[in-house]
């Protein structure tokens, strides 16, 4: 969803704002982080799923 | 608009990567001895040289780098911090030395022995030195190159992508490197971050988590090498501080892989969380490999000539050679 290429480390300004007009807010949001942010946003929130449901 | 109509888009292409990851790993439990992490790059590039890959797809398909990038962030989990503080600094100085030693030899050898001019050495170089296809990006808009040489080092950054990931883990095995060996010496001599993983999970577990370890701080060094291209070539953008560049290149995953790893290592994940997040890491891993694999395309490893793979297979020979000999020495 971030419209860039490369590998991974290819970070910055990255917003793809084809047809950003159809879409949500959370949406327009999203695609205007990078790639890498992304990545660490979903991991971290999966991570934090896993403290909730498996607490120590 | 909704958000179902914003997901929508990347259904089927999600729906494809997913099939092809329950094959691989259906294969790869009913196969003895066959990996499903190469099974999963093996139908991709099936896949996509035979039938190609549908345009509705595209967009889902897409999300294989976003999967790649999650699941290293994830892995983090599974990393012992005690381990990789222990060979963190021979690791860190042979990356070091790899990353400066295969920029000099590969400019040298591109505009010395081979006489290409212009930005195309510096893109093979950074292909090459640092982080393969994203590096020829980066510093291709560095040095603002030319549309035709960035597609020249990008399709032989790919070209030896596809050969070093068949190629290393048949070596590992050939040498006898243990996992820990073959993870770094993968992590240091192959170019972009999804084969280099790919082939350090072909080999096993701890070599993938080694492999992916050594080539995040591999990428790490990007943006150093961006600013320096810069400052060479005297082209940097008046409003680009070096500051802002480092940052701007540096892979901001790496930061959340780190945070989870010292998450995971501070007690603060149960046994049974890590284990899940491990599950959800290699899922993660098996789904990007399988867009991996639809990404490698035979035409468009054609638009490479012939000076770009010298110079590319000097490289690779001289710094895996040498890297071989460090990692069975110091590891």
């Amino acid at each position: 969803m971030s419209g860039e290429n490369g590998d991974g480390a290819i970070e910055g300004d990255v917003v793809d704002d084809t047809d950003v007009a159809g879409e949500t807010r959370l949406a327009r949001r999203w695609r205007s982080l990078d790639r890498g942010w992304q990545a660490l946003c979903l991991g971290l929130a999966i991570v934090a799923i896993h403290l909730v449901v498996y607490p120590v | 608009m909704t958000l179902l109509d914003d997901v929508r888009p990347y259904v089927p292409g999600s729906v494809l990567l997913g099939g092809g990851a329950l094959f691989a790993t259906l294969l790869g439990g009913a196969v003895p001895g066959v990996q499903p992490l190469v099974v999963a790059v093996a139908v991709g590039v099936v896949a996509a040289n035979t039938v190609g890959t549908p345009a509705a797809a595209e967009p889902g398909v897409s999300l294989h780098k976003l999967a790649l990038e999650t699941g290293i962030v994830l892995l983090g989990a599974a990393i012992a911090i005690e381990e990789l503080v222990a060979a963190g600094p021979t690791v860190v100085g042979l990356v070091v030395v790899a990353v400066a030693g295969g920029l000099l030899l590969s400019e040298a050898v591109a505009r010395g022995l081979f006489r290409l001019e212009g930005t195309t050495p510096s893109l093979l170089a950074a292909g090459a030195s640092v982080c393969g296809v994203s590096a020829v990006v980066a510093i291709g808009r560095v040095l603002e190159a030319r549309g035709a040489a960035l597609t020249f080092a990008a399709a032989t950054v790919l070209l030896f992508d596809v050969i070093t990931l068949v190629a290393f883990p048949l070596a590992g095995e050939w040498l006898g490197l243990t996992a820990r060996q073959f993870g770094v010496w993968a992590g240091v001599s192959m170019f972009s971050t999804g084969p280099v993983a790919a082939a350090g999970f072909a080999h096993s577990p701890e070599a993938g988590q080694w492999a992916t370890v050594t080539k995040l701080a591999r990428n790490s060094l990007l943006g150093g090498v961006a600013v320096a291209y810069s400052v060479a070539y005297a082209a940097r953008s008046a409003t680009d501080s070096e500051a802002r560049e480092l940052w701007a290149e540096f892979p901001k995953f790496l930061l959340g892989f780190l945070l989870v790893a010292a998450v995971a290592n501070g007690g603060l994940l149960s046994p049974a969380a890590i284990e899940s997040i491990t599950a959800v890491s290699d899922a993660l891993f098996l789904v990007a490999f399988v867009g991996l694999g639809l990404s490698i395309r035979a035409r468009d490893l054609r638009a490479v000539g012939l000076a770009p793979v010298g110079v590319v297979l000097i490289h690779l020979i001289v710094v895996s050679a040498l890297t071989l000999l460090a990692v069975r020495t110091l590891l």
